[in-house]
């Protein structure tokens, strides 16, 4: 064995420990920030915004750091309970509220107020600013992007069963008679109706007059009368030949099943394009995108917005960081940057996300543009005009699995359709209600 | 006797606890505290990021009122049933196999113990494809249409051939380490006096090796009613046959840091805890009858 002297031991504890306190300002003088991220895909975009920074802040560094969905907001909360959150993060709808109305955010509502004292309503749009509010109405986040979910299709198979393609006068029955005659004259799916919210029924939902949760966000409309004619339109589409059932979907993702040509349509958010392009390098060109299909004869009522047919649902990501953090300063003028027109540029121009900047949009077609075949992304930007936020509330981590689970109960026969609408209005309801009561 | 110990004997028992101090402080810290925690959160609702209210025992309330609950249960103990039987009676064979002489027992050793050293994740993802009911080798081998993991008839068995698949290797390690103990001479002695392998079997394998299979066995009954990560992994969200598979520590998970609900999800775990414990003790009391700890 290794004799080592007690001088030795010392000095090799010394360096463990120190190694340990290796944070914050360190011995290069240079402030070091953490970037957390869920979308591997978006990195490049973001490193390159961060470079920009950089660039004008030499004395700062930003380490951009991806990990996966699931364990995102796991490893978010743990932080946050030991208030050692990343400097930097993305926050989504669905968990912003939790984290904003525990006071985790810092408030970022003043945060312009040298640039324009109106900076975010001028720039951001009313959904892109909705998506990064608090209960409170104060803005816990900067505003990072914006998507909406299309439908992609399979011009072969289209051709192959003389069908004419979608356009954006297509109804819901052409979507139906369009599958049925792609599965009798080929053989392959139509339209693959699975078993998700804001890239399946939830769409569907708004296009018929219905609605998710009320504009106040304090009750549910399951049962809603136009809510109901799309659940009942959207769940049994996997009653019919052309469409795969749940079990299939379970084992093989609709885009997937699209991209192995086994199916001719299925609903994609925009998000997810550029890195379809990129892995199935064999099906450009045969592929395409449209507008969702609408409902020919919505039911309207007071709590339906004036959506005439039509709706997809859009959501937004923000750039928030950590209300005590130990950065807290250097970390909000990085966002403060992430929000300007120039970040938003390199961001778009990057092809990570639709920036939420209001004229930047556009900069995101750079992602296509290393390919000869085109998509027409003019519908993915057509289709904000009657974008729906997507559907949340401060209770949505608490009834989201619930109402997942009782739907899948609904795709496998175990439960009546309209019973099983009830028991997710009442759920969501009860959820609700107890977090509004706090 | 004399109760007062030398100064030599004082300063040895003091070494003593020096040396055992990193194991007891490593459990206290890393598995005593959590526990006690654990137990106190399952009487609180977690309010978030860790502020938790004392609500008695409403979780439990809630928890035995649940019917998903009491099926998590039942799914739970029949995953053990398709598993520790089965598994064990394997690994035993395995381990005797091994034991022989038989050519390139190393190799076969190797290859025995591989998929423990492989990831759980890594695994379940190539089991999720053998299982594929579209495209899966099993079912274009079998000839048949088997939805292995969607069917609520057949999910739980799927889950079940994959950790019976990934634990062989390492029960079968250690009963061969067992196996070794086993002087020869019994064996020689036995066939002397005409006894044949079936009854050499059970007069002189099972009774030697019975301590070993008994540690083996408290291990993988314990890690059969903790099954959680083949289940994420092989199941998503939208299974339809979510609830038929689902073990009391994937419904742990989903309560605690799906939903959020650590109390709730704590009560979920105490529950686990109280039952791999009673099975425990009756393993413990049943030991007495079969095995054989002296020759």
């Amino acid at each position: 064995m290794i004799k080592l002297s007690r001088i030795k031991v010392a000095v090799l504890m010394l360096i463990l420990l120190l190694s340990l306190t290796g944070c914050g300002k360190s011995a290069d003088g240079k402030i070091h920030l953490t970037f957390q991220i869920w979308d591997v895909y978006q990195r490049p975009g973001m490193q390159a915004m961060c470079d920009a920074y950089t660039a004008q802040h030499p004395d700062v560094e930003i380490e951009v750091q991806a990990t996966s969905w699931s364990e995102y907001w796991t490893k978010l909360e743990a932080s946050a309970e030991s208030n050692t959150m990343p400097d930097i993060f993305w926050m989504h709808t669905n968990q912003l509220l939790y984290y904003a109305d525990f006071g985790m955010l810092a408030d970022v509502t003043d945060l312009y107020d040298d640039v324009e004292s109106d900076y975010y309503e001028k720039h951001f749009s009313e959904i892109s600013r909705r998506n990064a509010s608090g209960s409170d109405g104060h803005l816990y986040g900067v505003p990072k992007d914006k998507d909406n979910g299309l439908l992609v299709y399979n011009k072969e198979m289209f051709d192959a069963a003389g069908v004419s393609y979608p356009t954006e006068e297509w109804t819901w029955e052409d979507l139906a008679d369009a599958s049925q005659k792609i599965y009798d004259k080929t053989g392959k799916y139509g339209f693959m109706a699975y078993n998700d919210d804001q890239l399946g029924y939830w769409c569907f939902v708004y296009q018929a007059g219905g609605h998710i949760l009320t504009a106040d966000r304090t009750q549910a409309g399951y049962t809603n009368p136009g809510s109901v004619k799309a659940m009942e339109f959207y769940v049994n589409m996997q009653k019919e030949d052309w469409c795969p059932d749940q079990t299939y979907f379970t084992e093989t993702a609709p885009g997937t099943a699209f991209f192995s040509e086994a199916g001719a349509m299925y609903l994609e958010g925009n998000w997810n394009l550029p890195q379809l392009m990129e892995n199935y390098p064999e099906m450009r060109g045969k592929w395409d995108l449209a507008k969702l299909p609408k409902c020919a004869d919505p039911i309207e009522d007071s709590e339906s917005l004036d959506q005439d047919g039509r709706a997809t649902m859009s959501n937004g990501l923000c750039y928030s960081t950590s209300a005590r953090g130990k950065n807290r300063e250097a970390a909000l003028d990085v966002i403060k940057f992430f929000g300007t027109e120039e970040a938003q540029r390199i961001q778009g121009e990057n092809g990570a996300a639709i920036p939420a900047y209001i004229g930047c949009e556009e900069t995101w077609r750079a992602a296509f543009d290393s390919y000869d075949e085109k998509l027409d992304l003019d519908v993915i930007f057509d289709q904000f005009d009657y974008a729906v936020q997507a559907v949340y509330n401060s209770a949505s981590p608490k009834w989201k699995s619930q109402v997942i689970d009782e739907l899948t109960r609904i795709y496998s026969g175990n439960q009546d359709l309209m019973a099983g609408l009830e028991n997710m209005e009442r759920i969501v309801n009860t959820e609700t209600a107890k977090k509004l009561e706090k | 006797m004399n109760n007062k110990l030398s100064a030599a004997a004082r300063r040895e028992e003091n070494w003593g606890w020096f040396m055992v101090a990193p194991t007891i402080i490593g459990l206290v810290v890393l598995n005593l505290w959590p526990f006690v925690q654990t137990l106190y959160a399952s009487f609180c609702e977690h309010e978030g990021f860790g502020h938790y209210k004392f609500i008695g025992l409403q979780n439990y309330v809630d928890m035995f009122m649940n019917a998903e609950f009491w099926k998590a249960t039942w799914n739970t103990i029949y995953f053990c049933i398709l598993t520790v039987p089965v598994g064990i009676a394997l690994a035993l064979l395995i381990a005797m196999l091994l034991n022989a002489n038989v050519r390139f027992k190393g190799g076969f050793r190797t290859i025995f113990f591989l998929p423990l050293v492989c990831a759980p994740a890594a695994v379940a993802m190539v089991w999720r494809w053998i299982f594929n009911g579209e495209y899966g080798i099993l079912n274009q081998i079998l000839g048949v249409k088997i939805q292995w993991i969607t069917d609520p008839k057949t999910a739980v068995l799927a889950v079940a051939i994959v950790s019976v698949w990934s634990s062989i290797g390492y029960d079968a390690v250690l009963l061969l380490a067992g196996l070794q103990n086993i002087p020869k001479s019994l064996y020689e002695a036995n066939s002397i006096d005409g006894a044949g392998k079936v009854q050499q079997f059970f007069t002189i394998t099972l009774p030697m090796v019975s301590p070993t299979l008994f540690s083996v066995l408290i291990m993988r009954l314990m890690a059969s009613m903790k099954i959680y990560d083949l289940i994420y992994m092989m199941a998503d969200e939208t299974n339809p046959a979510l609830t038929d598979m689902q073990s009391l520590m994937y419904l742990f998970y989903r309560s605690s840091f799906v939903a959020g609900d650590r109390g709730y999800g704590s009560a979920i775990v105490i529950w686990t805890v109280g039952l791999i414990l009673l099975v425990t003790l009756v393993q413990f009391q049943g030991q007495k009858k079969w095995v054989t700890y002296d020759i």
